[in-house]
């Protein structure tokens, strides 16, 4: 399955062709990135036809694992190799379009190339090297909104995001003195012996912080309100969308593979606790709405974690219904606070003058707390059901966390939509076309997958047993002949 | 006087391990954002250092060195190669800071982080049209007296 290596290859070709392009005929430059996005998506798409939801891996310069490097790709990986292209085409920046955006251009396929690498890459120090390409890329798309405030606020992204990039660095040194290798098929035949141990449970750590600043974990996610505020909406949709659950892919791997222990779930669960309650409770206090957006996502992760902390298939699904939930929900709400970034009070009345935004924030603000019918009902549903399946004291304290704080976030997106419809003479422009219709596609999405919520949770569990299969995992990347042969 | 090769090892990691523990400390303390990013470049440098130390043996060769008719062991070429990556990726990500940090000094004029907050913090809140916040540095209960017009105007 060569052809896997295409998405990710293409789109970094592209993004040094952009610029070349650009010379000879601008206008072809403006479309050149979106064409090169949608032949990727459709590559993938016809990757998971072809394969018919078995895994396939792919080696890369013919090198077989574990020396050479291994792209994966089973229904998970493939799931978020897709999302990565389509929401890119979907959140393309306005200002690439324009003349002398072929700067963004190229730097959005930076991202794309190393996001999809990041999904289906096999190997710890490669998916490093993916990561760090994400983490400039998306460095380059913030502070190419051009304003001081933005370039500031990137310093403090860069900085989180080096130091997490160097605990990850020490994590994968210590992972590689105790079993010399980085190939995850092989760390998984060798975690139970070498791994299972105070040292690696401090490599875990390291990895964890160190990709977690992406996924706006607890203790590195101080970047997070600064870059969304400053930032154009559309990256900041980008990033809280898709960045963030590419991040998350790489833990779920990581402790799928090599770190299944208890101490492992149980520093997810704490984390993600912590950043439930601060995320949640910073969101109460903001006072403008893409801050409160990015709180509010800080605390919707903190979930995501605490959903990864369930063992087995369980917590697996309930990660991914609360990963996809956010997916759909965050990129809406920040295309709608495009119009809408003035601080909360001064959106008074704002829902009467585009009664389409406001309902479809509402549905959204109603699926995020978790109202019945909404698929986010679902999606904390088995998360709380996941926790309560599991009798330690922490647990149960999860539970009590994600119940209360489900009282705060139902304060402050009440409170928002309340204002929303108030009787005022509220004078915003009126949202672009393009926003709406890309949130509308979303919101549409959501409502669709209301009725098909049994098949959907069938899916998940279908997958969720396939990325829990360690030994398909061995085999398909080793091969049967050389699984169990140490180097 | 001799050190035996254990010992020299056990030094480097220490090493390593003192190296990441400046540059965390630094990033933890330091107020001037090029400080910030130095320290950086220190706990990379440190981090770097381990992970050479990951494929070290003390009577080995470099990896280059060891042709085919060589008879001396060779050092593990994988951690080698992986902190070739990393120290470009590093000196990539150091430049891009510094030439982050000129815009940061020559739209606001510092590159105190606190400072920075601050205005940071006030052109956000002019942007959305919302009073500032009180500044971290002002006293947390309401001022007894009056306060004279010109250091409102400083604040």
């Amino acid at each position: 399955m060569n052809a896997l290596a295409l998405p990710v290859v293409l789109p970094l070709l592209a993004a040094f062709l952009v610029r070349p392009v650009g010379l000879v005929s601008g206008r072809l430059a403006s479309a050149f990135g979106p064409l090169v996005l949608l032949l990727c998506a459709g590559l993938l798409v016809n990757i998971a036809v072809l394969v018919q939801g078995q895994p396939v891996s792919a080696n890369i310069g013919a090198f077989a694992p574990p020396l050479g490097i291994v792209f994966y790709a089973d229904s998970i990986a493939l799931l978020f190799a897709i999302v990565v292209p389509v929401f890119a085409l979907l959140l393309w920046p306005r200002e690439a379009m324009q003349a002398g955006g072929d700067r963004i251009s190229a730097l959005m396929l930076l991202l794309v190339g190393a996001g999809t690498g990041m999904a289906l890459s096999g190997d710890l120090f490669n998916l490093y090297v993916f990561y760090e390409l994400l983490a400039v890329a998306s460095f380059g798309l913030v502070a190419a909104s051009g304003t001081a405030r933005a370039w500031a606020a990137t310093v403090r992204y860069l900085l989180i995001s080096g130091f997490g990039s160097v605990l990850a660095l020490i994590g994968v040194a210590l992972i590689y003195a105790q079993t010399g290798t980085l190939n995850l098929a092989q760390l998984s035949e060798f975690a139970p012996e070498l791994l299972a141990n105070p040292l690696g449970l401090a490599a875990f750590a390291c990895l964890l912080v160190g990709f977690g600043v992406k996924a706006e974990l607890f203790p590195v996610n101080a970047w997070v309100p600064e870059v969304y505020a400053t930032a154009p909406k559309r990256v900041s949709a980008l990033l809280a969308g898709v960045v963030s659950k590419l991040a998350i892919l790489v833990v779920l791997r990581l402790i799928l593979l090599v770190f299944d222990t208890p101490e492992a779930r149980q520093l997810l669960l704490v984390l993600g606790l912590i950043g439930l309650v601060s995320g949640e409770l910073a969101a109460w206090r903001a006072r403008d709405l893409p801050r409160m957006l990015a709180f509010s996502s800080i605390g919707q992760l903190g979930l995501l974690f605490m959903a990864m902390s369930i063992p087995g298939v369980p917590g697996l699904v309930a990660a991914l219904a609360v990963a996809l939930h956010h997916l759909l929900m965050k990129p809406a709400l920040f295309l709608l606070a495009e119009r809408w970034h003035g601080g909360l009070e001064n959106l008074a009345g704002a829902g009467r003058k585009a009664p389409l935004a406001a309902g479809l924030f509402t549905l959204f603000a109603l699926s995020l707390l978790g109202v019945p019918p909404l698929p986010g009902f679902w999606a904390k549903l088995v998360l709380l059901l996941g926790l309560g399946e599991q009798d330690a004291l922490l647990a149960q304290a999860a539970i009590a966390g994600v119940l209360l704080m489900a009282v705060v976030e139902a304060h402050y997106l009440f409170r928002l939509v309340g204002l929303l419809y108030a009787r005022n003479e509220h004078d915003a422009p009126p949202h672009r076309m393009g926003d709406l219709a890309v949130a509308s596609l979303l919101g549409v999405v959501l409502l669709a997958s209301m009725p098909l919520l049994p098949a959907l949770a069938e899916g998940l569990g279908w997958m969720a047993h396939q990325a829990a299969d360690v030994t398909a995992y061995r085999a398909v990347i080793l091969g049967s002949t050389t699984a169990g042969a140490a180097p | 006087m001799t050190m035996n090769p254990p010992d020299l090892i056990s030094i480097l990691i220490l090493g390593g391990i003192g190296l990441v523990a400046i540059g965390a400390v630094g990033m933890a303390v330091s107020r001037h954002l090029l400080r910030l990013v130095l320290a950086l470049a220190i706990a990379e440098a440190g981090a770097n250092l381990l992970l050479v130390l990951a494929g070290y043996r003390w009577d080995a060769v470099a990896p280059i060195l060891a042709g085919a008719g060589a008879t001396q062991p060779m050092v593990d070429p994988v951690p080698q190669a992986l902190v070739l990556t990393a120290i470009v990726i590093g000196v990539g990500v150091q430049a891009l800071a510094v030439a982050l940090l000129i815009r940061v000094k020559e739209a606001y004029g510092t590159l105190d982080i606190r400072e920075l907050k601050t205005l940071v913090e006030h052109e956000i809140c002019g942007a959305a049209g919302i009073a500032p916040p009180e500044s971290a540095n002002a006293p947390g209960t309401r001022q007894p007296y009056p306060v004279p017009a010109t250091s409102r105007e400083s604040a």
